[in-house]
């Protein structure tokens, strides 16, 4: 009884001022440590494009062109910023409304490149893209000629995945860079609103990509959170030439 | 933490210490004097009066007496006092009614149990109280008599506090900032939890649900001449879903529930020297995680420990010396690197001084606390932020007659940032008019101290907007005044009671607005508002007949005033207003066997009337002001069956939502449900004989 009553009132005596237990939580590193074969990429900036080099595995860095003009009806597959009402609040994004559009300059881009990274989507450099279902490098086949038969997905036009402007996203306006992005590669990182804030969702299978100079190269993403939590942070697995 | 606090808290510590080590020298020598604890006196300052010839029993077949008025209860004037003689009038929910209820935690039983309360959902789907107009920041939630560290967008977390080792739960509307200080003014809801009674008692329950909703738990009791334990464990769970909308809502609807799961260990030991003297000593360790996104889930965690001493040092004379410590951590769980990391942290160490003196039939208390208060969050400028504060109230209560009898109370408060200080009052009176009617009528003043987050806050929302914190804030004042009529009779009562609350410089966040040559990014600041005021009443009907049938009725009417800005500018509601006309009712009927075996059916519900707030037409355009939203009303019934068996248990099976309510939106203060649920419970229940 002493012994019990004694050990209740040191600990409550020796309770830190600013609180006990610190140990079971975790410091972050400063910095992600990537392995053998292995890609960080902070894509987190919703007006960048990040784009990889797979032969010198160099990233660089391009703004999205922002546009100035008055808001026009665009052609066909007109490169801007289409602005666009979602459902954020409601049944989701997949119910929306465009809203506005404005011409912007071309994406600007390095004279080499194999993908782009913006956020959670990704472009190819003229490649396709087929999703195994492996969920492991290690299991990947031993040349790429065992996927010459697939189904590979080239990059589309998209005008409502690449959000670019939220300054009016509580009521479910955001603006997209249309531009054309691979959707397959892309669904590597699902992100859906609602709820508020975004849910995502990581999908580990390995992606198999086919380049126009006939060079394959096997990439699959890890993780999408930096050591302090920031998402769109991207660790990706590569395999390159596969 | 200055030199000061430490020293000071320390020598507390080393004063229980001592008085610990004294006290258990004396038990030593083989005490065989009475066992009765120094509570059972009359004026003894805690919540430990519930060993009271009057206080409710465990037995889980034991019938409730309907609250004819004979509980006592303790926390409006920090004295034990019968409810029907307390001058301030005080609403009790006893653990039958808990057990009724079949609550899991604090928010199940005020919304079944008490018209004019609502929990509602904020914008990132955490719990907001309103209680009669009042928010959640402005209700004091005790457990024990102390406070909690922590907030989940201004509330206390509400998960905190399960129904499961609860022995009743005192409420006290209106100003009580006299008693309690800051946050009080709203009024104060005391949570009192069990302590055995028996040899041994072991509880084991268990309920299930759709969603896989679980909840849990044990709890195990001993007592000996001196020594009392008791301990609980429970746990929670339930999977997250989506939630199907029409079209077009009017405002901002919920789509998707997180799955959300706790933990909890709850440990009290008391021990009882002698017939002057009972320590107390508590521990517990809480845990939620909250799956919002499934690879990175939420983390809360609260650690809580705390001693009391009371000393009943004369005839005529009480000391408690309590402390008490809490801290509440949130964190976010990276499962991908695996790493935890913590975001948030409040701590909360009070240390209190108590003193009770009788004169003849009128008592005297006094008091002081002494709080350190931390808090770190990510979000604040300059990450970590502290301050001290330190009270002193005083009050008397006056038996002037058998009829009158007067509390009046003045507290000062002190706190370190930005030295504010307050001084508030409070008066009751109580008349009873014949042995069946009394009438009680109240002052209080109430006041709400800025939290270290609104001085100091600086969170970017999401590129939405900055909120930044004010360190220029007043306290937020509110003028309390309240009338109560009650009549009790045979197997009846009724009550009726009004409010009027004046709030001056209510704490809220304002206009979202630019900074001065910068059009590129919104701020929304937090501010004193203008005044405004809540007004309403409530009427409460019970009844029990010889045929095993009871009923009560409860009906509220709140009327919360939109509030304004200095400039008179309408501003959006950061919550949705209390609802004008509220009701709950409930209506048992209970048969005992021959063998003492009870079969129950419940019928309880609430309905909630519609709704207007004001809100912003955009967020982004304040050109275009503000615009009237309403927000539906709803019903929602309960029927429920259970049977126990003596000394063994009971089984429960219960039909949620009855009626099959389903919202068209699940809008913010909208009941989540999907329509009729069935929930499967048991409990073990068995204790040893005295």
């Amino acid at each position: 009884m002493r012994n019990t009553l004694m050990t209740l009132s040191l600990l409550l005596l020796f309770a830190s001022c600013h609180g006990i237990m610190d140990d079971i939580y975790d410091t972050p590193p400063a910095d992600v440590e990537t392995g053998e074969e292995q890609l960080y990429v902070d894509a987190s900036d919703w007006t960048l494009w990040h784009y990889i080099d797979l032969n010198t595995l160099s990233v660089s860095t391009y703004p999205i062109p922002m546009g100035e003009a008055e808001a026009t009806e665009p052609e066909a597959e007109q490169t801007g910023i289409y602005t666009y009402w979602y459902d954020v609040f409601g049944i989701g994004i997949s119910k929306r409304e465009r809203r506005s559009f404005v011409a912007t300059e071309s994406q600007p881009e390095p004279d080499s490149w194999h993908i782009a990274i913006h956020r959670n989507n990704v472009r190819t450099n003229g490649a396709a893209v087929h999703e195994t279902a492996l969920t492991s490098m290690d299991d990947l086949p031993e040349s790429s000629a065992a996927y010459a038969d697939a189904d590979f997905h080239e990059d589309s036009w998209n005008e409502t995945d690449v959000w670019t402007v939220q300054d009016k996203m509580l009521q479910g306006i955001i603006g997209n860079q249309g531009i054309k992005v691979n959707t397959t590669l892309s669904s590597w990182l699902d992100v859906q609103l609602p709820p508020f804030p975004p849910s995502f969702t990581l999908n580990n299978h390995v992606f198999i990509l086919r380049f126009n100079d006939g060079t394959y190269a096997a990439l699959q993403l890890v993780n999408y959170q930096s050591n302090k939590g920031v998402k769109c942070c991207l660790t990706i697995n590569y395999k390159y030439p596969y | 933490m200055t030199h000061s606090h430490i020293h000071m808290t320390r020598f507390c510590l080393a004063l229980c210490l001592t008085a610990t080590s004294l006290l258990h020298a004396i038990a030593d020598e083989g005490d065989n004097r009475s066992s009765k604890n120094a509570h059972r006196t009359d004026t003894a300052p805690t919540e430990d009066v519930v060993e009271a010839d009057t206080a409710p029993t465990e037995d889980v077949l034991e019938t409730d007496t309907i609250h004819l008025l004979n509980d006592i209860v303790v926390t409006g004037t920090r004295t034990p006092k019968l409810l029907k003689d307390t001058p301030v009038a005080t609403r009790l929910i006893t653990m039958a009614d808990i057990e009724k209820a079949d609550a899991t935690n604090v928010e199940d039983l005020m919304q079944e149990e008490m018209p004019g309360v609502e929990f509602s959902y904020t914008m990132n789907q955490k719990r907001h109280l309103n209680m009669n107009g009042f928010g959640g920041q402005s209700v004091l939630f005790l457990v024990d008599g102390e406070r909690l560290a922590g907030e989940t967008m201004d509330d206390v977390d509400f998960s905190r506090l399960d129904m499961s080792n609860v022995e009743r739960i005192e409420i006290v509307k209106g100003a009580a900032s006299a008693l309690y200080g800051s946050n009080a003014s709203g009024g104060v809801i005391n949570i009192i939890t069990k302590e055995s009674r028996e040899p041994w008692h072991v509880n084991l329950h268990s309920r299930f649900s759709r969603h896989n909703a679980l909840r849990s738990g044990g709890n195990l009791s001993v007592r000996g001449s001196h020594v009392a334990n008791s301990l609980s464990v429970n746990h929670t769970n339930v999977d997250g879903y989506k939630l199907s909308n029409g079209d077009n809502p009017s405002a901002q609807v919920v789509t998707t529930t997180f799955a959300d799961r706790t933990w909890s260990v709850k440990d009290k030991l008391t021990w009882s020297p002698s017939a002057a003297v009972k320590l107390t000593g508590r521990a517990g360790y809480y845990f939620r995680e909250i799956t919002r996104t499934a690879d990175s889930p939420e983390r809360y965690r609260d650690f809580s420990a705390g001693a009391r001493g009371l000393w009943r040092c004369g005839d005529n004379d009480n000391i408690e010396l309590a402390y008490a410590f809490d801290q509440y951590d949130k964190s976010d769980f990276y499962r991908i690197p695996n790493l935890d990391i913590r975001d948030y942290r409040n701590v909360q160490h009070t240390t209190r001084l108590l003193y009770n003196h009788t004169f003849g039939e009128d008592i005297l208390t006094a008091g002081a606390d002494f709080t350190y208060d931390y808090l770190l969050n990510t979000n604040l400028d300059g990450n970590s932020r502290s301050q001290e504060s330190g009270d002193a109230f005083v009050q008397y209560d006056w038996r002037i007659s058998p009829q009158w009898e007067l509390v009046g109370a003045l507290r000062y408060d002190y706190f370190s940032d930005n030295r504010e200080s307050s001084l508030t009052p409070k008066v009751n009176a109580r008349f009873k008019a014949t042995d069946d009617i009394s009438l009680r009528a109240s002052y209080g003043m109430g006041f709400r101290s800025p939290s270290l987050k609104e001085k100091y806050y600086n969170f970017d929302m999401a590129g939405i907007w900055i909120v930044l914190g004010n360190p220029n804030l007043r306290p937020e004042r509110s003028h309390n005044f309240n009338l109560s009529a009650e009549y009790a009779h045979g197997g009846y009562s009724v009550t009726i009671s009004s409010y009027y609350n004046k709030i001056d410089n209510k704490l809220a966040t304002g206009v979202p607005h630019y900074l001065q040559g910068d059009q590129t990014q919104l701020y929304l600041d937090y501010i004193n508002l203008d005044g405004y005021s809540v007004c309403g009443g409530e009427l409460s009907l019970q009844g029990q007949w010889d045929n095993g049938i009871k009923a009560r009725l409860g009906y509220a009417y709140c009327n919360e005033r939109f509030v304004r800005n200095k400039e008179g500018q309408n501003i959006n509601n950061q919550y949705i207003p209390a609802r004008k006309h509220s009701l709950t009712a409930r209506v048992d009927w209970e048969h005992r066997t021959m063998s003492d075996q009870m079969l129950r059916l419940s019928l309880n519900g609430r309905f909630a009337s519609g709704v207007e707030n004001i809100e912003y037409v955009d967020y982004y355009d304040m050109s275009q002001g503000t615009k009237r939203v309403s927000y539906p009303a709803y019903t929602l019934w309960k029927l429920s069956a259970s049977y126990a068996w003596p000394n063994i248990g009971r089984l429960t099976v219960a039909l949620d939502n009855v009626l099959n309510y389903k919202p068209q939106y699940y809008y913010f203060n909208s009941p989540i449900t999907e329509g009729t649920a069935l929930l499967v419970g048991f409990t073990i229940d068995i204790k040893g004989r005295k």
